[in-house]
């Protein structure tokens, strides 16, 4: 084993001659990374399941059940069926863009778990912006749907497009004025100090002083990463697939996975920023406190986590689809005004110093 | 040469292939992609001078929202290249004449003898735990608080403006009405009305 | 006035989606009615019309008499007869094809029927296998045009689930 490492070691500094730094930094930030992605994945490729089974038990159906027992052997035969499945390209698409739209929707939505704390001192990056980074690269994703539609040379993939660049645009705005309060109130744009700034249980959380804001978050957030009742993008039933009418095969499955993953990643950003984080809920309650202790912070915040994309199903399976302009509509003649109009009352609040967030 | 050289040279060598790239590309989509590419670079050549602030605004507000809408626009647009082709030459003695006095006066004010580490000494290393956006924001809410006050009140005014140029003509034009359509109930569309039903007459 | 701030309040308690949601989250717990196909199957009108099938009497003689009959009613034209006298001088069809694309399942040849011969069975659990004519015989197999041959194996197999519901069907004829 001490051989091979030290063969390892030779291997990478002949290789990169330049690089002083300890091999060991390299090798901690891969498997910091894969320790990461490969999880993401899997917990992708299982809530496919569990959608599947939430909205087909709203329906009154039971889901997929045949693919080992009780069906949970299916995700692993879709990921298998589309690995296997050949890809077509139309004939006057442009192929290199075709190609690179997925990659450019699934290495965002992959880089920004990079800066997600999920407990104490457990995440690939500490960043001192790590919001905003957040922020920012997951505005690049819009790019993977715009190049998907430019590149198939194919009118509903356009159509699509176009409706997934103004809606990313708009609703932007109105996530990162949200998010702003949440940055007023922890006084930080590191993830870690927001978590941090939230400790003391449930009452300390901000998604009592900033309750709009969380729904209009949320809300956003189903708009932002395509959700029904706001999925235009895909619009089965109005423009076929949207962006995905001309993928097949492994191309589609990447857009899948793009999706899925900012997702989750919605879902974990909303814990993070209103409901504390990895903090239990028990805080500072005096007999529930000890009680609890023994939950990992980590436990803490996939419940939670667990619960917000539980939501996303939930709706999905409730709500009819908006129509595109409607959409436009609550974006910026509903949520802006309204995210503003908080920003000055939280500026009130601070300067109040109400509640225990302050 | 160590590793924060090495990737100084890598983003500068992409940043100049990718606008060089922008500036000959014939497909306008193509050059909205190398532009973003170009921002990425530079970007990243901020983070290693430990920008990181300006780094991720500049691919925020750039490359998440302007270079969309710019494809949102190519999208639209049907450029025809023949006309273009026949305006570039009409143009192309203006345009030298043009990029020559500002290769001269960028070589007069930015030029090699402005710079380097004889002029003006390497900025020291900050600590690890050194936040940029910290000492921007002392900056820009003390020392510049009224340009930085002015600047936001300029882009107000732009947006004023650019909605007062598109909303002419409100009352000549045809379209629905979103939040009536939203707000409506049963009782403005519907009326239920009972009528008296007829007697059963010969059985 | 008061209507306005009772919308208001509606509107922004979320209470219409609340409600819908509210909804879902109960039929989430509710007993699901999928019928696992394969496994279980829902139950089956003896009036129900499927498959044709061509009937014989106890004593083994096939039914049909080649009145041509059904031929005449069948909206869809989807059935072809050709006959001729045997050698015991009765009438029977030599011919008697269904296009089972063309059939609409609407019943009206076993109404037709002088002798009950062509009759609809409960079957609808069938596949059409290769060409028009179909190509194995010997498995059961027929493909979108049913022949005489196939018609009567169809219905020998099955006689005692015809003779079943046709005797259940009988009392509200």
């Amino acid at each position: 084993m001490m051989v091979l490492w030290q063969s390892f070691v030779e291997l990478v500094h002949e290789l990169m001659p330049w690089y002083d730094g300890s091999i060991a930094t390299i090798l901690i930030i891969l498997i910091k990374a894969i320790a990461l992605v490969m999880p993401l994945m899997l917990v992708v490729a299982y809530f496919t399941y569990a959608e599947r089974k939430v909205i087909g038990y709203m329906q009154l159906r039971i889901g997929p059940n045949r693919v080992g027992p009780k069906g949970w052997l299916q995700p692993i035969a879709d990921a298998l069926k589309l690995m296997t499945k050949e890809i077509i390209f139309p004939t006057k698409a442009n192929i290199y863009l075709f190609l690179l739209a997925p990659i450019l929707a699934i290495a965002p939505a992959i880089a920004v778990w990079a800066v997600i704390p999920f407990d104490e001192g457990i995440y690939v990056a500490n960043l001192d912006i790590s919001l905003l980074y957040v922020l920012a690269i997951g505005s690049i994703g819009v790019y993977g749907i715009i190049l998907a539609g430019w590149a198939s040379n194919s009118k509903y993939p356009l159509l699509g497009a176009l409706r997934s660049a103004s809606l990313l645009v708009s609703y932007e705005i109105v996530i990162g004025f949200a998010l702003v309060t949440v940055v007023m109130i922890a006084g930080s744009v590191n993830l870690n100090d927001i978590v941090m700034a939230q400790k003391g249980g449930i009452l300390h959380w901000y998604w009592i002083p900033l309750f709009p804001m969380m729904i209009i978050f949320f809300i956003s957030a189903l708009v932002e990463t395509n959700r029904a009742p706001f999925d235009v993008v895909e619009g089965e039933s109005e423009i076929v697939g949207g962006t995905h009418v001309e993928y097949s095969g492994m191309t589609f499955a990447v857009f899948f996975l793009a999706e899925y993953a900012n997702m989750i990643l919605m879902a974990v950003l909303a814990v993070i920023m209103f409901f504390g984080g990895w903090h239990s809920p028990f805080e500072g309650i005096p007999f529930m406190e000890s009680m609890f202790a023994w939950v990992p912070g980590i436990i803490w915040l996939l419940a939670k986590t667990t619960f917000f994309m539980f939501l996303y199903l939930w709706i999905r399976a409730t709500f009819p689809r908006f129509r595109y302009d409607q959409i436009m509509r609550l974006s910026w003649k509903v949520f802006l005004p309204w995210t503003i109009a908080w920003i000055f009352v939280v500026a009130l609040m601070t300067q109040l110093k109400i509640g225990p967030w302050f | 040469m160590t590793f924060d050289q090495i990737l100084f040279y890598v983003f500068s060598f992409w940043f100049i292939a990718s606008s060089l790239a922008m500036i000959f590309s014939r497909n306008a989509a193509k050059a909205v992609l190398f532009l973003i590419l170009s921002f990425f670079s530079a970007a990243s050549i901020w983070i290693l001078l430990e920008a990181e602030f300006l780094a991720i605004t500049l691919i925020l507000v750039y490359v998440g929202a302007v270079m969309v809408l710019f494809l949102f626009v190519i999208k639209m647009l049907n450029i025809d290249k023949s006309t273009l082709r026949a305006k570039f030459a009409g143009y192309l003695p203006l345009g030298l004449l043009v990029a020559a006095i500002i290769i001269a006066e960028m070589t007069l004010v930015l030029g090699g003898n402005q710079f380097g580490l004889d002029v003006i000494a390497a900025p020291a290393r900050h600590a690890a735990d050194y936040s940029n956006i910290t000492v921007l924001a002392m900056q820009l809410y003390t020392t510049y608080i009224y340009p930085f006050e002015l600047a936001a009140v300029l882009l107000l005014i732009a947006i004023i403006a650019a909605i007062t140029l598109v909303h002419r003509n409100e009352s000549t034009r045809k379209k629905q009405s979103i939040s009536e359509q939203v707000s409506v109930q049963a009782k403005d569309r519907m009326r239920l009305v009972s009528i008296a039903s007829p007697k059963k007459e010969n059985k | 006035m008061i209507d306005n701030i009772k919308k208001l309040v509606k509107d922004f308690s979320l209470s219409e989606l609340r409600g819908g949601m509210k909804i879902t989250a109960k039929e989430l717990i509710n007993k699901k009615i999928t019928v696992q196909y394969p496994e279980e199957k829902t139950p089956i009108s003896p009036r129900f019309r499927g498959l044709h099938a061509l009937r014989r009497y106890p004593n083994g003689e096939e039914r049909c008499i080649a009145c041509k009959l059904c031929e005449a009613v069948c909206p869809a034209n989807a059935i072809t007869i050709e006959s001729e006298m045997r050698d015991d001088g009765t009438r029977r069809t030599t011919q008697y094809d269904i296009d089972l694309f063309k059939c609409i399942f609407c019943g009206f040849c076993e109404e037709a029927c002088p002798v009950d011969a062509i009759v609809e069975t409960q079957i609808f659990e069938y596949a059409f296998v290769g060409s028009r004519d179909g190509n194995d015989n010997t498995k059961g197999q027929f493909g979108s045009i049913i022949t005489k041959d196939q018609l009567l194996e169809v219905g020998d197999k099955n006689e005692k689930m015809i003779t079943q519901t046709k005797l259940e069907d009988a009392k509200y004829k």
